[in-house]
């Protein structure tokens, strides 16, 4: 919701509607705000212009070549004006137009307005209308050079992928993103929906998957989103999270390297939390190391959330006292 | 009133941005012009949290009420009915009726409806069998929202806008609840955190809503001791010197309310609660003529601004009402609702 700006200043020799001899038939109408309007917004002359007309066609559900170009008007005095969008593609429909240019007309406004809903879901319908993606993953590619994080250009290349099954090479996109920002979190999660919806988690991806990540945290250990996709990769392996000999050699290894960064010391937590009542064996994942651990955590390393580590090294004590097979389903 | 350094709160110039966004008229917002309603929201119940709303005069309270009023649409033929987010499309001639396009939207119907509720109004103009028929027919299969008829996307802060709207009205016939809870539990990713559907990236915004809807609907149950456990663990380490959306993503004053509300319903904000640096950040995007910014030396906006109030209002600071989380509101306006809901008894 952090784009208040419209393309509204670019307009260059702009022609009030009502000075238009196309329009010389059209009676425009006035909006009724009531008597004592709130949030008023001071409308420019041209805004008023364009959408007193806007709402004379729209009385009528016009469909002319006129109104198709009023509505590009209006949607550049305000993007995010879904009706002007449903009311344009209606238009594009009744007058068969060539949704190729549209396609690159609405190109061009993503482009500019990349936080911006409407113009995102304009692309879409246009999309399954034509039944080309062919351009998707060059422009999504293009709004995440700008910004990586852009949740709406993922959130349409996720769909473009899944629904015309385009998974091929995106892989090779993510890790180009990665070696960019090994910290960017919508590569990570793009990583984990492409496993999940080719290969899926086999014994031998997960392997592949585990070194992938392990040698990335050991380059940056203080980087939460590969801790997670570890996390998540580890859901998918029978043993869970304090099982798999890499991992755990892994984690005990930097750990005695003198590493603390938090992120290690929560999953050995998370390790004792899922051990620490199996009796018997010779597992490091103790009440004792999991008291050690939250201890330092916050005491040390993690210190703006001292009660939770507190809250947790509780929690597992409680759990070492109900003894195996107890585990309550409360929360 | 002078400023002698941003760090000190001030409440005072909030209220007077706030009634400028109420009732000045606003330069550089049309682009805003669609969501005038949730802007209004945005301006009440900031308000409200700062216990001002006696500074809007009572015959102005009954003139905000009509105007909203104006907003409803009431069309059970093309299932429309609810609120707009604003007159754009209102004219003279088509008055008190129905015309082309003349449509509701999921969202705007929220902020209305709180809206007329942190006012005082007893909603006995709002049509509630409309809305909630109209409610029924924007669920997807797979249980999201999409925001209105035609033409809107569909995600989780809809979904979102239809639990509250059933939760208002205190009838959940609006919706397939057990759809509701599937699209939510299918939208938890493998970190632990919510995205705005399935499969996508976990952010705080999509889990707040998300832990919203599954309290206002009764469901939090629904979720199992390790989806309860990575929930609360991935919104806790959201907060570092403030509240961030997304992991490894700088901070931004509104995530103090959508991460500090999903940790407060989930009862996990008491385990950073009494940090001193909690409303330092949000105290840094103070602008210095009222409002709060998304981020230091950035220009206020109402949403921040509310957010930040909203924030800073479960860090129990600046003397700020409290709020009930679970629908955005605060418990004031929360109480007058319940009143409200049993007067339908």
């Amino acid at each position: 919701m952090s784009d208040y700006s419209s393309d509204e200043n670019e307009i260059t020799e702009y022609l009030l509607y009502r000075n238009r001899k196309e329009w010389k038939d059209v009676t425009p109408v006035k909006q009724d705000d009531g008597e004592e309007p709130v949030v008023s917004i001071d409308y420019s002359e041209a805004y008023e212009d364009c959408y007193d007309y806007f709402r004379a066609v729209l009385k009528n559900k016009e469909i002319s070549e006129r109104a198709l170009e009023l509505t590009r008007s209006a949607s550049r005095f305000n993007p995010a004006n879904y009706t002007v969008w449903q009311y344009r593609r209606e238009i594009l429909k009744g007058l068969d137009k060539d949704l190729h240019e549209e396609l690159d007309v609405i190109q061009e406004i993503i482009l500019k307005q990349s936080k911006n809903y409407q113009v995102w879901h304009h692309r879409k319908v246009l999309i399954e209308w034509l039944k080309d993606p062919s351009k998707e993953k060059y422009l999504t590619e293009k709004v995440l050079a700008k910004d990586a994080k852009n949740y709406h250009a993922w959130q349409h290349r996720q769909w473009v992928i899944k629904t015309f099954n385009l998974y091929e090479g995106e892989l090779e996109y993510i890790d180009t993103l990665l070696s960019d920002d090994i910290r960017n979190n919508s590569a990570w999660n793009q990583r984990y929906f492409v496993i999940n919806n080719t290969t899926g988690f086999t014994e031998e991806v997960l392997s592949r998957e585990i070194d992938y990540t392990l040698f990335n945290i050991k380059a940056v250990t203080e980087n939460e989103s590969a801790w997670n996709y570890l996390r998540g990769l580890l859901l998918h392996d029978k043993g869970g999270l304090s099982k798999n000999e890499k991992v755990t050699e892994f984690c005990e290894e930097l750990y005695k390297s003198g590493n603390r960064s938090p992120f290690l010391l929560a999953v050995l937590v998370d390790m004792c939390y899922e051990q620490v009542n199996e009796a018997g064996g010779d597992s490091v994942y103790t009440l004792e190391r999991a008291k050690q651990l939250c201890n330092d955590l916050a005491t040390k390393y993690d210190t703006i959330r001292a009660k939770y580590w507190q809250y947790m090294l509780d929690t597992i004590e409680k759990k070492s006292k109900e003894g195996n097979g107890a585990e309550s389903t409360s929360h | 009133m002078e400023v002698k350094h941003t760090l000190e709160f001030t409440p005072n110039l909030h209220k007077k941005y706030l009634l400028m966004v109420l009732n000045g008229k606003l330069p550089n917002l049309s682009s805003m012009d669609t969501n005038r309603s949730v802007f209004m929201y945005f301006a009440l119940a900031g308000l409200d949290l700062l216990n001002e709303l006696d500074s809007i005069p009572e015959k102005r309270k009954q003139s905000i009420i009509e105007w909203i009023y104006s907003l409803q649409v009431v069309n059970e033929e093309e299932l429309v009915s609810g609120f707009q987010g604003s007159t754009v499309l209102n004219t003279e001639e088509n008055k008190g009726q129905n015309s082309p396009y003349k449509w509701a939207h999921i969202a705007n119907t929220y902020s209305c409806l709180l809206s007329l509720i942190i006012l005082g109004d007893d909603l006995s103009r709002v049509d509630r069998r409309a809305i909630l028929n109209t409610l029924r027919s924007l669920q997807l299969s797979n249980g999201s929202f999409k925001g209105a008829k035609d033409g809107v996307e569909d995600d989780m802060r809809f979904v979102f806008c239809a639990a509250s709207i059933c939760y208002i009205l205190d009838d959940w016939s609006g919706m397939d609840v057990e759809r509701m809870v599937s699209f939510i539990l299918n939208s938890i990713s493998y970190d632990g955190g919510i995205g705005q559907g399935p499969e996508l990236e976990s952010h705080s915004g999509s889990t707040f809503c998300a832990v919203a809807c599954l309290a206002l609907s009764k469901n939090l149950h629904r979720l199992t001791k390790a989806q309860f456990h990575a929930l609360r663990r991935w919104l806790l380490l959201r907060f570092g010197c403030g509240f961030s959306g997304r992991p490894n993503k700088p901070v931004d004053t509104c995530y103090s309310f959508w991460t500090g509300g999903a940790l407060k319903i989930l009862d996990a904000y008491q385990f950073i609660h009494d940090n001193k640096l909690n409303h330092l950040y949000v105290l840094m995007t103070q602008d210095k003529y009222g409002g709060f910014s998304k981020w230091v030396n950035t220009i206020s906006d109402p949403m921040h601004t509310y957010f930040g109030l909203a924030g800073m209002s479960l860090m129990n600071f600046g003397g700020l009402n409290k709020m009930f989380c679970e629908l955005n509101v605060t418990r004031r306006a929360h109480e007058h609702l319940k009143r409200v809901q049993e007067t339908w008894k």
